[in-house]
């Protein structure tokens, strides 16, 4: 007699777990190349994740964490679609491949990339549209530096990343014609190590305001804090609490809203692949509160810049020429955003050689 | 006011290879001993996560690093349980060791990555910036085991289980007990390597934060020829190397960082092409087989 119990419980069980599932009106899963704690690229995912959850009753939220860009991810996404997944953001650009390859066998379930260009029935992509956006920070770091040195930390010299350089270049020389960037390239996007050896040697050489794009601005950030040097962050503008003293302000992705809007369409339905790629304009970047070492008419210019860049401004409008004094951009030519990807030269300011 | 070049890239060098230097120390004492333990990167990283979580949760970065030497030690313990008690095949059991390292530091320090801790200090001399407790022992570390290793009896003892257990083992010494005492020095000091980069160098963890840098101090092994204070001169050609490259692309040099990262085994394999056939600076003899007891 004492099986029926168990019977039971396990009947009862089944009752309450059953409905709990059928009232998820969306579950959602979603992929990270790291922690979601890394105060970067990672955290900004989860975040906008999280903002999507929030704004969605009802909607359940599977996340896993340090998941590589191997086949491993294809193993996590299908255990997400078991799970009941109908759409599931792969947040790191090599995942790129895996997910689309799943999308076609499960036509029934929305895949969303971040940063990459294929696209399918099911499969849309997105991403922020940063370099224009720099250029407000390079206002901020060359009113804020005194050497006229700014360090700039490189993972690895895509185009996206040297056309962040040169509009952060353009956007000092524009009240600072002395202001130079100095760029170093890790190789990496996530070595802590060698992210700590860069700040070190920017700072030897003299650079008093740091910068990075890497997929942590952690490290860098804190390297900065602890040799009284100032700070602008990229990636999440919660990096700003790692810099209490040499904060300047910092980028940050705001993904919540498209991930919301993304999320609905799908319970609707209604989803349409696309690629986009939106920036300060749109809410798809932010930019972090200021420092308090910030003067007030520093960011007033910064808040200017960030308006004119929200209102449609290019920063890489000619006449631009490149650290070789060849000319890029004659007078009235500009590089639209969707050129970036390609960009393989740094503006006159910068040190360093892109190729 | 940018600092003078060279001193720039020797501070930078010393600064980041002092936990290179560390971890190869003790990878040389367990080499010596005869037992190759290619499980280091997982032993450092337990060091490192052990270290960042123990000063994180103490606030003090002493008792990290303690704690991270402790972790080292006992990992290492482990490792020479299975391949000196259980007479496992020793590169199986290092490898064994270095995907536990993997995921048992990623375990320890998931919790703690993004937090902030106040690093270990530095120990200001006259003109020399930023170099913590652990940087200035490195080098006397690398003399005191030299020292040890080469000048007292229980060094030749060790040298001799590495060298041929079962002569060790005519001497009247217990070669087992012998490896043991290595494989737990060598993972004090790789628990302690790990947690430099963590706890001092740059105050943070993240998961995999060596960096193969493990599989680097096993490549200076071999480099510095099983001499303790080669290893001093092996670590700094290599973090040289990196900060040199780093230096120079903050001058507008030009150089590929990826080629700059091939340099440690590029000069291991000079070193081996080298001194492959020389008796007196070869591996100790009896290095990566298991001594069963004599008859």
């Amino acid at each position: 007699m004492t099986k029926l119990p168990m019977l039971m419980a396990a009947c009862l069980l089944l009752l309450a777990t059953r409905p709990a599932q059928a009232e998820s009106a969306l579950t959602v899963g979603a992929v990270y190349v790291g922690s979601v704690n890394d105060y970067g690229y990672n955290q900004a995912m989860h975040e906008g994740l999280e903002a999507m959850k929030a704004a969605t009753p009802g909607l359940t939220l599977l996340e896993a964490e340090n998941v590589p860009e191997t086949a491993e991810v294809d193993r996590v996404m299908q255990g997400m679609i078991q799970q009941g997944a109908k759409l599931i953001f792969a947040t790191s650009f090599g995942y790129q491949q895996f997910a689309f390859d799943l999308s076609k066998r499960n036509p029934d379930v929305v895949f969303e990339h971040a940063g990459g260009w294929m696209q399918g029935p099911n499969f849309g992509n997105f991403f922020g549209a940063t370099q224009a956006a720099w250029y407000p920070m390079g206002v901020a770091a060359g009113k804020m530096t005194k050497s006229n040195t700014l360090g700039f930390v490189v993972g690895v010299p895509i185009g996206f990343a040297i056309g962040n350089v040169n509009a952060f270049e353009l956007g000092a020389r524009s009240v600072n014609p002395k202001a130079q960037v100095r760029v170093v390239v890790t190789g990496s996007w996530s070595d802590k190590t060698k992210e700590t050896a860069a700040a070190n040697a920017l700072i030897d050489q003299g650079a008093d305001v740091l910068t990075m794009h890497v997929d942590s601005p952690a490290t860098i950030i804190r390297a900065a804090e602890n040799h009284g040097v100032l700070s602008i962050g990229f990636q999440s503008v919660a990096a700003r609490a790692l810099a209490p003293k040499g904060w300047i302000t910092g980028l940050g992705f705001n993904w919540g809203p498209f991930m919301t809007a993304t999320a609905k369409s799908v319970m609707a339905h209604e989803f349409k692949p696309a690629m986009v790629r939106e920036g300060l304009g749109e809410g798809m970047l932010a930019v972090a509160p200021f420092g308090a070492k910030v003067p007030k008419d520093v960011q007033a210019l910064v808040n200017a810049a960030v308006e004119k860049v929200s209102k449609g401004y290019n920063p890489f409008t000619g006449p631009i020429t490149d650290n070789k004094g060849v000319v890029r951009l004659k007078e009235g030519e500009s590089l639209g955003g969707d050129k970036m990807g390609g960009l393989d030269w740094y503006v006159a300011g910068v040190i360093g050689e892109a190729k | 006011m940018s600092v003078n070049f060279a001193s720039a890239v020797l501070s930078n060098a010393i600064l980041s290879g002092t936990s290179l230097l560390y971890a190869t120390l003790g990878e040389l004492v367990v080499e010596r001993a005869g037992i190759v333990n290619l499980g280091l990167e997982g032993i450092m990283l337990i060091g490192a996560s052990v270290g960042f979580a123990a000063t994180f949760v103490t606030g003090s970065p002493y008792v990290g690093i303690l704690a991270a030497s402790l972790a080292g030690l006992a990992a290492n313990l482990l490792f020479g349980y299975l391949v000196i008690g259980r007479g496992a095949n020793q590169l199986a059991a290092g490898l064994s060791m270095l995907f536990f390292g993997l995921g048992a530091s990623a375990l320890i320090g998931g919790r703690y990555v993004g937090a902030v801790i106040e690093g270990l200090p530095p120990v200001l001399l006259p003109g020399v910036r930023g170099f913590d407790a652990l940087v200035w022992l490195g080098a006397p570390t690398a003399l005191i085991i030299w020292w040890l290793l080469f000048r007292t009896r229980r060094g030749l003892a060790l040298r001799a289980a590495g060298e041929d257990p079962a002569v060790a083992f005519a001497a009247g010494y217990r070669p087992d007990l012998l490896q043991y005492q290595a494989v737990a020095f060598g993972g004090l000091l790789g628990g302690v390597g790990g947690a430099h980069l963590s706890v001092a160098y740059t105050m943070s963890w993240d998961e995999g934060m060596t960096a193969g840098r493990g599989f680097i101090a096993i490549a200076l092994v071999i480099f510095a020829r099983w001499n303790p204070l080669w290893v001093v001169v092996g670590a700094l050609v290599f973090s040289g190397a990196e900060a040199l490259q780093l230096q120079l692309q903050a001058r507008g040099a030009r150089f590929s960082p990826f080629l700059m990262s091939m340099i440690p085994y590029l000069l291991t394999l000079a070193a081996l092409l080298f001194w492959g056939r020389n008796r007196r600076s070869a591996a100790p003899a009896a290095l990566g087989r298991n001594f069963h007891g004599v008859e």
